[in-house]
């Protein structure tokens, strides 16, 4: 970890216009979760609701999005990242630097928002928090890695992470079978029922991978997209900003 | 040395006709309608479009297959309910669209070669605004005229599917004028890469979410009328009530949307007020030479 | 003392060739690679600094290789030709992170030292952002002289800079060379190169043209003969006599000056004196008309 880069990055994610949208989304959350518990009088149900749907299925992956895109994308796309990479400072420490920078933003700005949002809206004595936000943590840190390793493959990460985010989990999920098991949200969603046990249905969580499948499926793809992320990094090629 | 003459080939002046300023605005409009579907654009840019295309003209297909299959007398989605049911695709081609329009402009400082042409600020906002008005209400006419087509197929009542399809583009054509100002607005001011297509569908996304929550939230305190009213905050939902009020057509959502006219008066308000808000702050973005 | 020693490097897309068996050693000094654009300058600049792998062939610097490994920029000095910086932090804290992505021990040293060098001390407390484009190169270069680099390399360095910002550099980098530092520019525009550059080394079309002092390349195309500009106190006599003593080839008497052409460099300029003290003509100038670079990288280009 190189603390240079990491202030770089961070900087760089919160000086931008991204950085509006990225405080804006969680305090909508919130206002959204105080709302649904004055309306529902806080039952964890509705909790469930407006957290599984709204804030896993829409949120988060908005905000891994926004974040992941936004630690690296800017840079290699202007050729800025020149500076980072003509340095002796190896590739790996250089993205592995710039991955923690945003999955801190993401714990911060996003798994701790649902975690209050769930909190605020209903729960009963902290369970479904607790269990929303061990999903969350799992999916978030799954997407935002993907999304940093789709910055790096290509210019146009932000289409193919919404076509996929969007798309293959919401849309397809909800029409083909098969789709669901491939699914992040899916897997991160297997241990947050594992946590609730008897209440998980009641309430409203469930998942369609088992919890082992689950967390074996994230922990793969996460150090799978961090090695590809890093083996792309160090072959970067610096064309001129097109 | 005697008779030798030296040919002038250097730049040439054109005397020729010059078409006037409509013709210019009528160019950028095609070539901005084009390029929203990867027209004239390298091949990735088809990507995406098309594939949003694709899935938003199948299930048409599907429909009028199962509608010939079982033997019904109607179609189970309406012209206007199909826009809302496929709201994310939708939007996901607005939010790709409207970055191509104006974003790439304004990123590569190229507004000074637009502007020193006889064309004017508000002659190439109405071009972008409308070529990217047309993309999105083609998006959305062709799959509900499959509709049409495959229930024609289906041999249900000619008469009622014409009426219902002339409303479904209708609701198209306030759709696609709503999402383009939208898109627009939020396009021109952000112009990084990636950043408006995020944005946008980002926008679409939560403010559908909120509108679905408060309603939620309303109901569950038995005030109807603020969850009818909430509908206004989403696009989709307010395009819908005012097509239901107007139309008489089944609305999406059922219960949620406006019954009175006063409702309905307040809808029509909004979605003034969105578009001309959009509207001025693009006119607004470019008043500086550069549009920078 | 660092070299780059290039061996047999070659660098192709698909079908398209960028750089052809290309072999050189670029020492200590001032190099200019010169070439017409397309000519591989940039793709070979890459390969030297380690951004860009050679399809054959070796890049190597002081014997260690220069791909994928990071060690080099210890001694390397990059200037980049990305326009993009970080544009929020002032230009002291964007060389202050420089610094210290190096590991040096005193950044803070350092970082100014640099701006001394580039003459940016004043502006260096404003963002980048407010900058001119000219402050920016000099930004530019400040990042790359903060590690005291033994080698540096320069893309198309004086691009879009003012007559006063190009003098500066040509003088920075002169003083940089003198201290045994290896510099390395690429430009297609042949003034710069013949102003500062100890050798040359022609790119074209992906081809390494022709290599060292250009002075003495034009020597070596001993196909076309040396032309040269006298002025006298009597061109015709002088011409005369040069043809009678087969000194030179041609001679042309134009526009109040005599033009002749000699293929043997060496005969003509120990004939020249003693021609013109018997025919008792006086020289008042003396000139090669065709030893610029131009008309060196001309005849290279044309082949």
């Amino acid at each position: 970890m190189n603390p240079v880069v990491m202030q770089l990055t961070v900087r760089g994610l919160l000086g931008r216009r991204r950085s509006v949208l990225l405080l804006i989304l969680p305090a909508l959350l919130l206002g959204l979760a105080a709302l649904t518990r004055w309306a529902a009088d806080g039952s964890p149900s509705a909790s469930a609701g407006l957290t599984g749907d709204f804030a896993m299925g829409t949120l988060l992956p908005l905000m891994c999005l926004l974040v992941g895109t936004g630690v690296i994308g800017p840079e290699i796309d202007d050729g800025s990242i020149v500076y980072l990479l003509a340095k002796p400072v190896p590739r790996r420490t250089i993205l592995l630097s710039k991955l923690a920078v945003a999955l801190g933003a993401t714990v911060v700005l996003a798994v701790l928002p649902i975690m209050a949002g769930a909190a605020i809206a209903g729960d009963e004595g902290f369970r479904l928090t607790a269990a929303y936000g061990l999903a969350a943590l799992l999916a978030g840190v799954t997407y935002t890695t993907i999304f940093v390793t789709l910055s790096v493959l290509t210019r146009n990460a932000v289409i193919a992470g919404l076509l996929y985010a969007l798309l293959w989990e919401s849309v397809l999920g909800g029409f083909v079978p098969g789709v669901r098991d491939a699914s992040v949200r899916q897997w991160a969603l297997a241990a947050a029922e594992r946590v609730l046990g008897p209440d998980a249905a009641g309430w409203g969580v469930q998942s369609d991978v088992s919890m082992p499948a689950g967390l074996i499926l994230l922990a793969v793809v996460t150090v799978g997209a961090t090695w590809l992320a890093i083996a792309r990094l160090k072959t970067l090629r610096l064309t001129a900003a097109d | 040395m005697s008779g030798d003459v030296i040919h002038d080939i250097g730049f040439r002046h054109y005397a020729g006709e010059r078409l006037g300023r409509g013709w210019v605005v009528r160019s950028l409009l095609i070539d901005t309608l084009r390029g929203a579907f990867g027209l004239g654009r390298p091949a990735r840019s088809k990507v995406m479009p098309w594939i949003l295309v694709a899935i938003l003209a199948l299930p048409p297909v599907v429909i009028a297959l199962t509608v010939l299959l079982t033997g019904g007398d109607e179609l189970p989605v309406s012209y206007t309910q199909y826009l809302t049911q496929l709201q994310l695709p939708i939007g996901l081609f607005v939010a790709g669209a409207a970055p191509y329009a104006v974003s790439r402009d304004l990123r590569y400082g190229v507004m000074p070669l637009y502007l020193s042409r006889p064309m004017l600020r508000t002659d190439y906002v109405a071009a972008r605004y409308g070529g990217l008005a047309i993309a999105v209400f083609l998006v959305m006419a062709l799959p509900q005229t499959l509709l049409l087509v495959g229930a024609l197929l289906a041999n249900l009542p000619v008469g009622d599917q014409l009426a219902g399809w002339a409303g479904g583009l209708l609701a198209s054509l306030l759709l696609a004028v709503l999402l383009a100002a939208l898109g627009l607005a939020v396009a021109a001011f952000t112009p990084r890469r990636g950043l408006g297509v995020a944005a946008i569908i980002t926008i679409l996304l939560v403010v559908s979410g909120i509108s679905f929550a408060l309603s939620g939230i309303a109901e569950s305190r038995d005030r109807s009328e603020l969850a009818d009213l909430a509908g206004a905050l989403d696009p989709f939902r307010l395009v819908d009530g005012l097509t239901a009020k107007i139309l008489g057509v089944d609305p999406a959502i059922g219960e949620l949307t406006p019954t009175t006219g006063g409702q309905v008066a307040i809808f029509a308000l909004v979605y003034a007020v969105v578009v001309g808000a959009c509207g001025l702050a693009l006119v607004r973005r470019y008043r500086k030479a550069s549009g920078l | 003392m660092s070299a780059i020693v290039l061996d047999k490097v070659s660098r192709w897309y698909g079908n398209v060739v960028a750089v052809n068996d290309v072999t050189m050693t670029v020492g200590p000094g001032i190099t200019g690679l010169l070439g017409p654009n397309g000519a591989g300058k940039s793709t070979l600049i890459s390969m030297m600094g380690g951004f860009l792998a050679p399809s054959a062939g070796i890049v190597a610097l002081d014997g260690g290789h220069v791909w994928k490994n990071p060690e080099i920029y210890r001694r390397i000095g990059l200037v980049p030709e990305a326009e993009a910086m970080y544009d929020t932090a002032t230009g002291a804290q964007f060389l202050l992170a420089n610094a210290r992505l190096h590991g040096l021990a005193d950044p803070g040293a350092a970082a100014r030292r640099a701006l001394e060098l580039v003459e940016m001390v004043e502006p260096s407390d404003r963002a980048i952002a407010t900058y001119s484009k000219g402050m920016k190169q000099r930004i530019k270069m400040a990042t790359a002289l903060v590690h005291d680099p033994a080698v540096l390399l320069l893309d198309e360095p004086f691009n879009g800079m003012d007559p006063r910002q190009r003098l500066h550099l040509m003088d920075l980098l002169r003083r940089l060379a003198a201290e045994g530092r290896t510099v390395l520019f690429s430009s297609h525009i042949l003034e710069e190169v013949e102003q500062i550059a100890d050798t040359i080394e022609v790119l074209v079309a992906g081809r390494h043209a022709a290599s060292g002092d250009y002075r003495r390349i034009r020597r070596l195309m001993t196909e076309r003969p040396h032309r040269y500009t006298l002025a006298s106190s009597d061109d015709r006599a002088l011409g005369a006599a040069l043809v009678a003593d087969g000194a030179a080839d041609g001679v042309t008497l134009a526009g109040g000056a005599l033009l002749v052409q000699a293929s043997d460099f060496g005969r003509f300029v120990h004939a020249l004196p003693r021609v013109a003290r018997d025919a008792g003509v006086r020289l008042r100038d003396v000139s090669p008309s065709d030893e610029s670079l131009e008309s060196v990288f001309a005849y290279l280009v044309a082949r």
